[in-house]
């Protein structure tokens, strides 16, 4: 056992624990945004009015993601381009690579727009007027609605089918069959959380 | 207009030499296949503009898509030029050396790598020793069916070649490899060094570098299920990575 496994098999796992997990609780959470202004912030708040809470994020959170982000990031330039094998699991293998790099881009526009920005502006607490007088900006709206469509999507795209292919690479699913129940729990897993989050958005939009 | 076939095949002269395209146009003879074809253009080697020019090199041997040696990227999908039937190909045909391996001539490629592959994972059974170590433990009846299936593998070269975390410049053992480390780790007798294998497998170039495309488990002209091999390893490298940590 060297190194370079131990690193694809880290890789692997905080993709689903812990940043996966996250994902679905993040999710969750914006359900509150149906909730109105009042209970949305107090939902958001109490998880940091624990002392913990900042550790809990960056141990939890920031440092597997960003691990995770890192190392695939590399791995990508370790590929090849090979066309001509049309086949739908190498798509998928190809979304998983793109929807990567958009997820990337769009975590560190996420976290800039909610967490640094308001931080340094002295606004944070505040986090639904936040979010939907930027959802309603005349001018940059539109954008803002865009991408977070797109990072949104890519992230449960990405999430459920790593899912499936963690599944193969921890020889979770082995025959065929199951290989198959495994792509049609990840195919729900991306409906359901696609759902989740679309519904969520649905109340600044 | 007599009836002719035309073949647009990527040429190198020699290991070092850049690759160049050459076109040759032969006559049409009915049921003939890729291998015949390029008998015909040996017969008379001359290309499209009437130049006679050295006799395009390529490999084969059993004609029946059981050695492997014919493997090439016949209009960009790897596969055996034997088997490759002409009046079922779309014309003009493209034919090219497989891309993950040294070309040696032509379409004629050097696949020691894989041949490598298979000495790192000692895909073979051990028996020590030249004395008469009796008759060998019976294969399980519930094993010989997928054990037949994967040892049909002909280390051809269509996995490796399709899949997108095999190349050149690195030293990923590919599918093909795996899944003999799964036929030989389920043989009773070769079962013995299980762990040896799995060692290897978990090292630089092993199963970690599978990044789950599963193209190989489609181009195998075998049908070898490469992606239930590439899983089942997955846990037996998973299981040696918790007595690594737990048991060691
Ligand atoms: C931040 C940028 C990210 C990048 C650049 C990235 C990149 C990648 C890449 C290239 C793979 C394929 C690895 C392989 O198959 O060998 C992968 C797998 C995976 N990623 Fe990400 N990812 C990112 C974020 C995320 C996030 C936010 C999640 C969770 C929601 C996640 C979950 C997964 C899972 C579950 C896998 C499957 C692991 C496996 O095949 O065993 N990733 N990621
Ligand atoms: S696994 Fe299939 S494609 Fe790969 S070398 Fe063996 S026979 Fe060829
Ligand atoms: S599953 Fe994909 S990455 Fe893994 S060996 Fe097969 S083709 Fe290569
Ligand atoms: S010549 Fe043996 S497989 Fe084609």
């Amino acid at each position: 056992m060297d190194s370079h496994f131990l690193m694809r098999r880290i890789h692997s796992l905080t993709g689903v624990v812990p940043v996966g997990l996250f994902l679905v609780y993040h999710l969750y959470l914006q359900l509150y945004l149906h909730s109105g202004a009042e209970t949305y912030n107090t939902a958001v708040n109490s998880f940091y009015d624990s002392p913990l809470a900042i550790w809990t994020l960056v141990i939890v959170v920031y440092i597997p993601l960003f691990f995770h982000a890192f190392l695939g990031v590399r791995l990508i330039f370790e590929s090849t381009v090979q066309p001509s094998y049309t086949y739908f699991s190498h798509l998928l293998y190809w979304l998983q690579r793109i929807s990567g790099i958009g997820v990337l881009l769009f975590i560190l526009a996420h976290v800039w727009n909610t967490q640094f920005g308001p931080w340094i502006s002295g606004t944070w607490g505040t986090h639904f007027e936040h979010l939907s007088s930027g959802f309603s900006d005349p001018e940059s709206g539109i954008i803002t609605k865009t991408v977070y469509l797109l990072g949104v999507l890519g992230a449960v795209f990405h999430f459920a089918n790593g899912f499936n292919t963690f599944c193969m690479t921890w020889g979770i699913a082995l025959t065929p069959k199951s290989q198959i129940r495994v792509r049609i729990f990840s195919i729900l897993l991306f409906l359901i959380l696609s759902a989740s989050a679309l519904y969520a958005l649905s109340a600044i939009w | 207009m007599p009836d002719t076939i035309t073949f647009k095949i990527k040429r190198q002269d020699s290991e070092s030499s850049g690759s160049y395209w050459e076109t040759f146009v032969i006559p049409h003879v009915p049921n003939s296949n890729v291998i015949s074809c390029l008998m015909d253009i040996q017969a008379n080697p001359e290309n499209s503009k009437g130049e006679k020019v050295a006799p395009v090199v390529w490999e084969c041997n059993c004609l029946e898509e059981v050695c492997g040696s014919c493997t090439m990227v016949i209009n960009r999908k790897v596969r055996q030029s034997c088997s490759a039937l002409v009046d079922q190909l779309e014309k003009p045909i493209t034919l090219e050396p497989m891309s993950k391996f040294p070309v040696i001539r032509d379409l004629a490629v050097d696949r020691s790598r894989m041949f490598g592959a298979l000495k790192k994972v000692q895909a073979w059974v051990t028996a020590d020793g030249y004395h008469d170590l009796g008759p060998g433990i019976r294969e399980p009846q519930n094993h010989q069916e997928i054990a037949y299936k994967l040892s049909e593998c002909m280390t051809c070269g269509c996995c490796v070649e399709a899949c997108p975390q095999y190349s050149l410049n690195n030293n990923f053992l590919g599918a093909a490899a795996i899944s003999q480390s799964r036929l030989f780790n389920m043989h009773p007798t070769a079962k013995n060094i299980a762990d040896e294998r799995l060692d290897t497998l978990m090292q630089e170039g092993g199963i970690a570098d599978c990044g789950n495309a599963q193209n190989c488990v489609e181009a195998c002209p075998k049908s070898i299920p490469l992606t239930e091999s590439i899983a089942e390893i997955g846990r037996q490298v998973s299981g040696k990575l918790w007595s690594n940590i737990f048991q060691a």
